[in-house]
């Protein structure tokens, strides 16, 4: 009792803690019920459909089907439209069959019209209708009444939509004349005996919200009324669901049956909260579900509010009741039911029917595209930090690294640099000669990066200001005339990043004579493009804000990904279209993976904050956008050095590696904690950099494929349940397995070493385990747990220079680590590092091959042309026997004698400097 | 310092031609004798000769490779004659970027480095020169004000004992107006008790003939008429009534008027015996006629009179003391070995950066003034927070202006070399804390002229 009393007593301070110094004021953003859309839309009860499918409209082509829904309760009709496109994608788009006025559909999302593959129809009576999706026996089954689509392989339901009724359509209506008639009108129908009798006729009438809502002090003016969308999905046989960036949430995303349904609304949420579906910075409307047979994907192209309920019928069976369902032979398949609710827009959502997890990456690359391949330098190490004071701050800091040893690559500069907030400029007296200050740290070889932000100070001195006003080009209030929020500079207009001639306008704005003081080796960072507007409804842009004929309401997810991708259009006609742009976002939408990173937002210097950056940036991954990181040492308050330290060791094995800080906390450069700190901190970033070759390939294969560079381990052991809710370890590609301490005081992590026939490889011990097993890990404070995978190949730098532009002619180390069957293979790809040229195939792509004893380089691109100073200094053989004879066979056919060390005791032979170039075919051959 | 630069150059170029080991020391020389085999320097490893500077890093310690990148943990040499020889990091060799000056790590690279030793060195020279200068002449005035500050400490001292002499005087002055004021507050009691005796019938201070006639004379003509008998005397029966000009005439002996002599005989027995009348009763009536009374008024005014100087002294005595804990306080403070920092109290220094004006008053305060001039507190003197080697290297000022994320503002002052005493730069690396540089010539370090280029050459 004293025991349980006393835990509460913590619970009750810990919650007090929580609740005071550091938390998101919820009461700043929507709950689903202060939603007016989300709350009508969620009180619809299952199993009501009025939508019938009016199977004489039916009217099937080559590429689509067209089909006529009809809602039984006030006669108004919809379109269907359904189409077969290719690479096993079912599209389905669902519109107002006559709306009074077009409906938003999100452009530029898309990288083409997705081509189709043709229907066939392969039955039809008056119950339905059942078309074939042409492989693999997958049908689609059209049910009338009430209109239901069930996707078929075989006898496997793979998912169905509307199956639970909850299709819903709010079509565009005139306003009734005035506000008093519908109210009293309301109050006679109200039968609060027969609720169901009054939902089903409620489409009709108008209710609180529909054409007006107001939260806290701002009022929404809806000149359109409701608008709403809802859909229904079942999943059966799935138990695990993903995806549906940005949340601060587990990789796999739980049911939300007792709370709020997952938000998706750009939101520059201040200090947020862990483990909530409130909803962040970025949005991308894409779900993957997966079991061990198959992984699918939903990607709802709506660009409004939207929220996504998630239900199943196994959550909340504790293990045992499963078993006991096992056991006693419960024949209930487990079934996850999802629901979409948008605030307006139309359906438009692509079902990616996989069946392997990288064919639904692939599927969903098809449709917006894969990561840009950034330049090598910016997977290095950033530092950043709000703010390098002036100058000579830079350079300082530029020092210390040269002092201490410490490669980067980028220092930032975030929104003091300005004159004012004035984007493009620079303060006159702590920046007084940007190039100057840019010419040395290219004299390094390193780069920056400065903030340009969408919100643009109102000022008739200020010449950005001046173009886009007078051109039109800002979004405008409801009243027509230009919309101002307060953001960093005071009052701010916002550019209509939705409108291209205002996005060419603004890439042309990044030209060297126009963003005076800029330089080749300055690239940009695109902060608070939510947007965030700080007084304006949940610190973003009135809803009835208008972007043309749009209203903001349409369009507020996609401003973002418009902001980005003008920008780094901008960065690449500043150098002819010869340079690959490098820009950050902080907002994003489906498609963003194409203009460059993001990152988590303004996290905090907790432990928690640390762990989630793991499932934040494995769920951005699942979703295309793989150059993805979170601010090392954590943006708000002042990190201890372990959790510092522990943050670099986890940092420099994620995809985008910055560190960065608030304004109000004490400096951290990594030199700042004592040379222990130092040590470690500078051992975590060189091991980044020796593993720069890896990265950059995962990156050009993710440009390629649209497979994730950061992975969970699930996309590679599709088959294992015990890898489905792994949320504390990834897998860099598919050879590296990271296990980072993000515990204070950890002795010791149990990593999961997955496959069954696998091995693993310590990277630092080269100790082999085995697969499927948990490993613990006893670890001081220098172990980062990382495990290359028997059977790998992976290519590293192991001269660590300042930067990693100075290490691009370096020579290669292979590390070799063979498998039970004692191969292995892996790519090296190599270019110029920082230019378009590759389009024009001007890059070395080979494969590294182990097998009979023989390791040999085989061209992957023989029509690709490059060549490369650097050469194999070093072949590093994990698992291997000693050998009597290394012999090395290059291109011209001469042999030669290799010497060799050979360590017994982990059997690891290393190769000493073998020298042939990394671009040639080579063979050497163990006798 | 010519010496040096020909004789390390003679070395440095005759190993250096005949060794060709890249990036070594002449001083390491020894390690890298031409044999078969080479022993990395840690001993961990043998290898063949021919492996040194290969660009394949063999020894675990990087001994191996001195001249090119191949080791991570090795270090090359530049020797850079005519400037200060230095180590790089092995990572810099070849890397592109010259570091050193003599161009030698640059010796495979896309890069063409200009030799720049001669003329870095020329600067450099010239700087340690300046800095010699410098460190000479705020040597020389550092002694001038450690002379000063003695001088100026005991300047101080002088002006503490004199002020705890002064307080000493001024002790005794006050103990002296005390008793004073005691007295005087004593005879002002008494005067007022027989006052108050006389109306109650106390004969306290009019039981002699004389002393009720003086009292009965309240415009001391020495004689007492009537209208001093009416004024005094009352019958016992009806203290309240005023006697009559005919009961007061009688009581005169018939006259208008009475002297001592005739009093002595005549109303003095009448005003003993007490049998019809006597003198009117103080508490009952005298109220008026008591703070009139000339003597108690005059022992009312010595009274006050005490007072007010006891005050005085008193005051004068708490300034005293005041300044004395002051100064104390200020003498409190550590001045350094030699008081050289003494001169610096009561002195304040201003920098302007960019918008704001900056004024460090060393033990004192530190303040920041924007152009609206709103000041703010950036800390008042905390401490001296240099190394324990040399502690006057640095001083804290805490517990400024308190800041929006919690904490106060604080400012570091760091005391560097300089022939005049100046505030040089402040910075703000991190919200609210601040970072001086304060030039003086005490900070002046006679050990600085030790290090530089002479040793290095």
């Amino acid at each position: 009792m004293a025991s349980f009393t006393e835990r509460m007593a913590f619970v009750l301070v810990m919650a007090l803690c929580l609740s005071g110094a550091l938390a998101v004021d919820r009461g700043n953003f929507k709950t689903c019920d202060q939603s007016a859309f989300c709350k009508r839309q969620r009180a619809l009860k299952p199993g009501e459909s009025p939508y019938r499918a009016l199977l004489e409209t039916m009217e099937l082509t080559n590429t689509r089907l067209t089909l006529q829904l009809i809602n039984d309760n006030n006669k108004v009709r919809l379109l269907l439209e359904l189409y077969r496109l290719q690479g096993n994608i079912t599209r389905v788009k669902i519109n107002e069959l006559k709306p009074l006025k077009p409906r938003f559909e999100v452009p530029d999302v898309l990288v083409r019209e997705p081509p189709t593959e043709p229907l066939s129809l392969l039955s039809q009576d008056e119950n339905g209708v059942v078309l074939s999706l042409g492989a693999e026996s997958q049908r689609v089954i059209v049910s009338a009444r009430p209109f239901r689509l069930d996707i078929m392989e075989g006898r496997d339901v793979l998912m169905s939509l509307n199956s639970r009724g909850l299709l819903a359509f709010e079509h565009l209506r005139m306003r009734k004349d005035t506000q008093a008639d519908s109210e009293a009108e309301k109050k006679e129908e109200v039968d609060p005996a027969n609720p169901a009798e009054t939902t089903k006729d409620e489409d009709d009438k108008d209710e609180d919200g529909m054409w007006e809502e107001t939260f806290k002090s701002h009022t929404d003016g809806k000149p359109n009324g409701p608008s709403a969308i809802s859909l229904d999905f079942s999943l059966p046989g799935v138990e695990h669901v993903y995806g549906i960036p940005e949340h601060a949430e587990t990789l796999r995303l739980k049911t939300t049956d007792n709370g709020d349904p997952y938000r998706l609304y750009n939101l520059d949420v201040f200090q947020y909260e862990l483990f909530n579906p409130m909803a962040l910075y970025g949005a991308v409307p894409v779900m993957l579900a997966h079991n061990s047979q198959r992984t699918t994907g939903i990607f709802w192209l709506n660009a409004a509010e939207t929220w996504v309920d998630i239900s199943s019928n196994t959550a909340g069976k504790t293990v045992f009741g499963k078993m006991l369902d096992y056991v006693q032979g419960s024949s209930e398949t487990p079934q996850t039911d999802v629901r979409w609710i948008s605030e307006s827009g139309i359906i438009d959502v692509f079902i990616m029917l996989g069946p392997t997890p990288k064919d639904v990456f692939s599927q969903y690359a098809s449709l917006t595209g894969t990561q840009s391949f950034p330049p090598l330098s910016s997977l290095a190490y950033h530092q950043c930090r709000w703010n390098y004071n002036d100058q000579e701050d830079v350079k300082l800091v530029d020092a210390g690294f040269d002092e201490h040893d410490i490669p980067y690559d980028f220092i930032w500069l975030d929104i003091e640099h300005t004159d004012g907030k004035r984007y493009f400029t620079w303060d006159p007296h702590k920046f007084a000669t940007p190039k100057e200050m840019l010419q040395g740290i290219m004299d390094k070889k390193r780069k920056m990066v400065a903030i340009v932000d969408p919100h643009i100070k109102v000022d008739s001195n200020y010449k950005i200001h001046n173009e886009i006003r007078s051109r039109g080009f800002y979004i405008k209030n409801k009243d027509g005339g230009d919309y101002e929020g307060w953001c960093w500079p005071g009052s701010a207009g916002y550019p209509d990043f939705t409108c291209a001639d205002m996005r060419s306008w603004w890439a042309s704005m990044f030209a060297y004579d126009q963003y005076g003081g800029s330089m080749e080796n300055l690239y940009t960072w695109n902060d608070m493009n939510e947007p965030s507007v700080f007084n304006g409804p949940e610190v973003t842009m009135h809803k009835d804000a208008m972007h043309g004929a749009w209203e903001h309401r349409d369009v507020h997810n996609l401003y973002g990904f418009y902001v980005q991708m003008a920008t780094a259009e901008g960065l690449i006609q500043r150098s002819g279209g010869v340079e690959r742009p490098f820009v950050l976002t902080r907002a994003f939408f489906a498609g963003s993976q194409r203009y460059g990173a993001v990152w988590t937002g303004d996290n905090a210097a907790e432990w928690d904050h640390l762990k989630i950056s793991i499932p934040m940036c494995l769920s951005l991954g699942l979703v295309g956008i793989s150059f993805c990181g979170a601010d090392v040492g954590g943006f708000f308050k002042s990190p201890s050095s372990e959790l510092l330290v522990r943050w670099y060791q986890t940092g420099a094995y994620q995809p985008f590696f910055r560190a960065h800080a608030h304004l109000d906390t004490p400096r951290r450069e990594p030199w700042l904690f004592g040379p222990e700190n130092t040590a470690l901190i500078r051992e975590a970033v060189r091991q980044r950099y020796t593993l720069l070759p890896y990265w950059y390939l995962q990156f050009y294969q993710a440009h390629c494929t649209g497979q994730p560079v950061m992975r969970p381990l699930w996309v590679e052991y599709p088959q294992d349940p015990a890898t489905f809710a792994i949320d504390d370890e990834f897998l860099i590609g598919t050879d590296l397995l990271v296990h980072p301490v993000t515990e204070e005081g950890a002795r010791g992590v149990t990593a999961y070493l997955p496959g069954k026939n696998e091995v693993w490889f310590d990277v630092n011990t080269f100790q082999k385990h085995n697969g499927a097993q948990n490993l613990y890990i006893p670890v001081t404070m220098s172990s980062i747990p990382v495990f290359q995978r028997g059977g790998s190949i992976i290519p590293r730098k192991l001269r660590v220079r300042r930067s990693s532009t100075c290490m691009e002619h370096d020579p290669y180390t292979l590390f070799v680590a063979l498998n039970p069957q004692r191969t292995a293979e892996g790519e090296l790809y190599i270019d110029d590092g920082h230019t378009f040229n590759y389009e024009k195939k001007e890059f070395i792509h080979r494969k590294l091959f182990f097998a009979n004893n023989i390791l040999s380089s085989i061209n992957l691109a023989p029509d690709a042309k490059f060549s490369t100073q650097s050469w194999i200094e070093r072949v590093i053989i994990l698992g291997a026997s000693k050998p009597s004879k290394v012999t090395l066979q290059t291109a011209d056919g001469q042999e030669s004698q290799l010497e060799f060390e050979f360590d017994s005791s982990m059997s690891v032979l290393t190769l000493r400097k073998p020298g042939m170039n990394a671009g040639e075919d080579w063979k050497v051959m163990l006798q | 310092m010519r010496f040096y630069v020909f004789i390390a150059s003679v070395f440095c170029c005759a190993f250096a031609d005949s060794r060709k080991i890249r990036g070594i020391s002449s001083s390491y020389k020894r390690f890298y004798r031409e044999r078969k085999s080479f022993l990395c320097i840690d001993g961990s490893k043998l290898i063949p000769f021919e492996q040194v500077n290969d660009d394949y890093c063999d020894c675990e310690d990087g001994s191996d490779e001195p001249g090119t990148s191949a080791c991570p943990r090795g270090r090359f040499y530049c020797t850079n004659l005519g400037f200060r020889p230095h180590y790089i990091p092995s990572s810099r060799v070849n890397d592109g970027i010259c570091d050193c000056c003599d161009a030698s790590d640059e010796y495979n690279s896309h890069i063409r480095c200009q030799k720049t030793c001669w003329n870095l060195g020329q600067r450099e020279r010239a700087y340690v020169e300046g800095q010699m200068r410098t460190l000479d002449e705020g040597l020389r005035l550092k002694q001038q004000l450690i002379e000063e500050g003695v001088l100026l400490w005991r300047e101080k001292q002088a002006q503490l004992r004199e002020l705890q002499q002064k307080a000493e005087d001024l002790h005794l002055k006050v103990e002296e107006h005390k008793k004073r004021k005691h007295q005087a507050d004593q005879h002002k009691e008494q005067t007022l008790k027989t006052l108050q005796a006389g109306g109650a019938g106390s004969r306290q201070h009019n039981n002699t003939a004389s002393g009720l006639f003086q009292f009965l004379d309240n415009n001391k003509d020495g004689s007492i008429t009537v209208d001093e008998v009416q004024a005094r005397v009352v019958t016992i029966h009806d203290e309240k009534r005023l006697l009559s000009e005919n009961e007061a005439v009688a009581l005169l002996g018939g006259g208008r008027q009475m002297d001592l002599t005739m009093f002595r005989h005549t109303l003095w027995d009448t005003l003993t015996k007490g049998d019809n009348v006597k003198i009117r009763d103080t508490n009952a009536a005298l109220d008026s006629p008591v703070v009139e009374d000339p003597l108690l008024m005059a022992a009312d005014r010595a009274a006050k009179w005490e007072a007010t100087n006891l005050k005085k002294v008193e005051e004068a005595y708490e300034t005293v003391n005041m300044e004395i804990s002051d100064l104390q306080q200020k003498l409190a403070i550590d001045y350094g070995t030699d008081w050289e920092f003494l001169f610096l109290n009561s002195q304040c220094y201003k920098l302007q950066v960019y918008e704001y004006t900056y004024t460090l008053c060393p033990f004192n305060q530190v303040t920041q003034e924007n152009t609206a001039g709103t000041q703010v507190s950036l800390g008042t003197w905390g401490m001296w927070a240099g190394e324990p080697k040399n502690q006057y290297s640095q001083m804290v000022y805490e517990n400024g202006e308190p800041c929006w994320q919690g904490g106060s503002r604080t400012a570091t002052v760091t005391l560097t070399c300089g022939t005049e005493t100046a505030l040089r730069s402040v910075k703000e690396p991190s919200k609210c804390q601040y970072i001086m540089d304060f030039q003086t010539p005490v900070a002046c370090q006679p050990v600085l002229k030790q290090r530089g280029i002479h040793s290095e050459l």
